[in-house]
């Protein structure tokens, strides 16, 4: 298969032949790999030169973190190679990757509470002498880099694991890198809790290691410090690398453009048929995650709520079903007022929750299909609290009919169901509840692609049958597809309300992704501005 | 539980439905884990009764006597059995009640004290004097107001359930002391009716014939409360809906709560349940000791814990059954009578006991490896 089979609509990946040549370059020849159910990535090759920073940008799901994970060692590819200077590398595990000069490192790096800077650097490699730890020198040596790399004011070698915030559990993960002579560093999503100052001094830190010749990976949703910080860009989507540009040659729409470039499939067939008829209306809504959240949904109306992971949707879902706290605001369902302090109220007022996390948070998985999907109606299904096995499965075989769940038998444990099959008894808890609101958070999440069908088929049904549908989903094909009007969300407030019958994915991805508050180059702020 | 209900609905609305032999479907009933209690309980009375005689032991011979069996044996695991039961309840949950013996002890010393009117509640003059009723119920009730306090400090405090109740375990012994008349027993306890509770017999006529040379005296009493009360929670658990939200929050609490359970409601009720059955435990061992002894219950919480976990029920919840719990009672209460028929001395006993414990949780623990390894295969 040739480069341009892969992405028939971009020319402009480099020639492989161009490239190689330079020592040290990580060459990624090929790559594949697929998950069940899912291409994650799709013959990808691409060079990681010394000497530059290169960008990894994609939609959720476009591949970034299996490319990183296979760089590292964690995942093996299906196919594919990859190789520096002549030789090539195969990493069984991330430490097999790590002496071969690879380091990724990612938000969350492991930091071991209960002992100080130093040693957290060091662990693993402590300086010793007859079996006792060199503490002087250990600590000698850490403050000689620390200042070196300007970091001793920003990370007190007094501190200890437990007490250090994010950006300085990154830098401790950074010298730990550095330390043992990194070649290739990756780094996913660094900057998403740090603050501006840090930010200047991470950057600072990463183009001294390009100056020095280490070849640096660089992953983040910010378009802005892309395209401040790095030399090259590589767009993937759908498992397929894009395109590769220089940085200079492009800007936030050209971006925004290559990350979506996608055509709707035609499984979704979403009629609209909303009413006038509110059910749900949330003015003002304040909470720990969220600032002046204002939007309504109809009965009969499919509305998505676009964002990237992180903006504050599931936590608005679980906000609107009383499992997380509400500081001020107003829920009105049905033309009332209503207080929701817990999950049992927003069910007995009709509302339904099918949450992201299906084994987390959605299903008892040990326990029957049966049982897991009578739950959420055991009181109307009891007789003097003894639940009435007529009423149960009355209630609940229809449904599990209608959405053909494949299952041996009601008793199954639901643990032993395919995904699909799974989300498919939690939906089915859902229906069997009657609710006015369902919120359905990434109903398609890790099920193949016939099953995400047939829920894309229920959920217009359902809609046309009365309900309002909250769609919660980061597949952008998936909201455009379904919904009837789609609400986008940046950081925990909403940033625009588009029509679902002519928003396109650039759109929402720059209401999504761009600053509101800097950004003025496109129409995306007037939009902002007209929600309501 | 799962095949019963299959067992009753029409074969149409639900999936098809394997038809399986009956041998399959009781093996089904009783479970894997229950079956191999029941295994486990056989070759033990073996061990007893015949493979002992090779080791130069004697004494085994007289376990089938209805003398010790119906004395010995069906009496010991009665106060045992009671609080198992209502820990299984709590354990099924995904939690542990530690403070059970100490609950014992106050429905001890209070059914005592409304029997003889004397001490702090047989004063108050809430509870009529003499009546084995009022006894009865003043028992349960205080040890379902320990339960009550057990939850609250569960789920309105968010203490952890072990720690919580280890601390109540501490302040229930001390409160069983205080409600005493200046600490100490109230006893002997005469009362009739009360002394009935652990000396009768029910069904003293049968007409079965003598057994290792003892006569057929009927089932105690306090073996019949115990079979009860297992019946009673083994019917709540598998009926009702408080039942299945216990299962349910033991299973994935945080999936419980999002499907609408309310887990503090739940959590609460269940303390009452353990405790007022803890408490009703405390009465028999008044009866059966005749007197309201402070220190009745001390120790017994560990007994109880033993026979949930040896009994099936997972350390991380979810899965258990009463059914389960009451044939490791049975296990542990004829390895303690075994021992003593062979001679074996109660130090030995306790060994025995810890190691039948550990045993049971490693081999349950290593099932559930098993069974996830071949799960994520699938």
């Amino acid at each position: 298969m040739t480069m341009t089979d892969i992405a028939p609509s971009i020319s402009n990946i480099p020639d492989p032949q161009e490239l190689e040549g330079k020592p040290g370059t990580l060459e990624i020849r090929n790559v594949s790999k697929a998950f069940p159910n899912v291409q994650a990535l799709n013959n990808v090759s691409l060079d990681i030169r010394p000497g530059e920073i290169l960008a990894f940008m994609g939609e959720n799901g476009a591949g970034k973190s299996t490319l990183l994970k296979i760089i590292n060692g964690d995942y093996q590819p299906d196919s594919g190679t990859l190789s520096m200077d002549g030789e090539t590398l195969e990493f069984s595990n991330p430490l097999a990757a790590h002496k071969a000069g690879i380091r990724v490192i990612y938000q969350e790096p492991e930091i071991i509470p209960g002992v100080g800077v130093a040693e957290n650097i060091y662990v693993g490699e402590l300086p010793r002498r007859l079996g006792i730890v060199q503490r002087r020198k250990l600590n000698e040596q850490v403050k000689r880099s620390l200042i070196e790399y300007g970091f001793d004011k920003v990370l007190p070698m007094d501190l200890m694991g437990d007490q250090l915030s994010s950006a300085q559990r990154q830098i401790v993960e950074i010298m730990r890198t550095l330390k043992s002579g990194v070649r290739v560093l990756a780094l996913d999503e660094p900057t998403s809790s740090l603050s501006d100052e840090e930010v200047d001094r991470l950057f600072t830190l990463i183009r001294r290691l390009r100056d020095e010749g280490v070849a640096i990976i660089y992953v983040s949703h910010r378009i802005k410090e892309i395209l401040q910080l790095c030399d090259r860009v590589a767009i993937l989507r759908d498992g397929n690398l894009i395109a590769v540009k220089p940085a200079k040659d492009l800007n936030d729409a050209e971006i925004v453009r290559l990350m979506v470039g996608r055509e709707l499939k035609d499984i979704f067939s979403r009629k609209p048929a909303g009413s006038d008829n509110e059910v749900l209306r949330v003015e003002n809504l304040n909470s720990n995650w969220h600032n002046q959240i204002d939007f309504k949904i109809n009965a009969g109306e499919v509305v998505g709520f676009a964002g990237l992971v992180g903006a504050g949707r599931t936590e608005l879902a679980k906000v609107i079903f009383g499992d997380l706290p509400i500081n001020s605001g107003k829920i009105i369902l049905d033309g009332q007022e209503v207080k929701i302090r817990r999950p049992d109220e927003a069910i007995a007022k009709g509302i339904g929750f099918a949450t992201e996390d299906r084994k987390r948070e959605g299903l008892v998985l040990i326990r029957s299909v049966l049982e897991n999907a009578s739950i959420a109606i055991l009181s109307r299904i009891s007789r003097f609290h003894f639940v009435s096995s007529r009423l149960e499965r009355l209630a609940i075989s229809g449904f599990i009919d209608k959405l053909q769940v494949r299952t041996p038998s009601l008793n199954q444990p639901v643990g032993k169901l395919s995904g699909g099959n799974q989300q498919k008894v939690v939906l089915a808890r859902w229906l069997a509840a009657k609710p006015k609101v369902l919120i359905l958070d990434e109903p398609t999440r890790g099920i193949d692609v016939g099953a995400k069908a047939e829920i894309y088929r229920l959920i217009d049904e359902l809609a046309n049958e009365g309900l309002g549908i909250m769609l919660i989903s980061s597949e952008l094909p998936e909201i455009l597809g379904l919904s009837d009007r789609i609400y986008v969300m940046q950081n925990g407030q909403i940033t625009g309300e588009l029509d679902g019958a002519t928003a396109t994915e650039e759109e929402i991805l720059g209401l999504a992704m761009v600053d509101q508050l800097t950004t003025s180059s496109t129409e995306n702020s007037t939009v902002s501005q007209e929600r309501n | 539980m799962n095949t019963e209900i299959a067992s009753q609905t029409n074969e149409q609305a639900a999936p098809q439905v394997k038809k399986e032999s009956f041998i399959h479907k009781l093996m089904s009933t009783i479970g894997p884990d229950n079956l191999s209690l029941i295994f486990a309980l056989i070759l033990l009375v073996f061990l007893i009764t015949v493979a002992s005689a090779w080791f130069g032991l004697s004494g085994g011979d007289r376990f089938f006597s209805w003398q010790n069996l119906m004395n010995s044996l069906a009496q010991a695991i009665v106060i045992v059995g009671l609080l198992a039961i209502g820990q299984t309840v709590i354990i099924i949950a995904g939690a542990l009640d530690i403070s059970v013996g100490s609950i014992a002890s106050i429905g001890s010393v209070v059914a005592a004290s409304v029997l003889a009117g004397i001490g702090t509640v047989g004063s108050l003059g809430i509870f009529p004097k003499d009546s084995a009723l009022m006894a009865v119920v003043a028992g349960i009730l205080a040890g379902m107001v320990a339960g009550m306090i057990n939850g609250f400090i569960v789920t309105y405090l968010r203490v952890n359930p072990t720690i919580a109740t280890l601390g109540t375990l501490a302040a229930f012994a001390g409160i069983a002391f205080l409600l005493a008349p200046e600490g100490k027993p109230i006893g002997v306890v005469t009362q009739p009716d009360f002394t009935y509770l652990a000396q009768g017999r029910f069904l003293t006529d049968l007409p079965l014939p003598a057994m290792g040379g003892a006569k057929w005296t009927g089932i105690p009493i306090l073996t019949v409360i115990l079979v009860i009360v297992a019946i009673f929670v083994h019917v709540i658990m598998r009926y009702t809906d408080f039942g299945r939200a216990i299962y349910a929050i033991g299973g994935n609490a945080v999936a419980a709560r999002l499907a609408g359970i309310n887990l503090t409601r739940i959590r609460v009720m269940m303390y009452m349940l353990s405790g007022g059955i803890a408490g009703l435990a405390g009465v028999l061992l008044a009866a059966r000791t005749t007197s309201g002894n402070p220190v009745n219950g001390n120790g017994l919480e560990l007994q109880a814990i033993t026979a949930v976990f040896l009994g099936g029920a997972a350390t991380s919840g979810g899965k258990g059954t009463v059914f389960g719990t009451f044939l490791a009672v049975i296990l542990v209460g004829v390895l303690n009578n075994g021992m003593n028929l062979l001679g074996f001395n109660t130090f030995t006993q306790r060994v025995a006991l810890g190691l039948l414990l550990i045993v049971a949780v490693a081999i349950s623990q290593w099932r559930q490896a098993r069974a996830e390894r071949a799960r994520s295969r699938a």
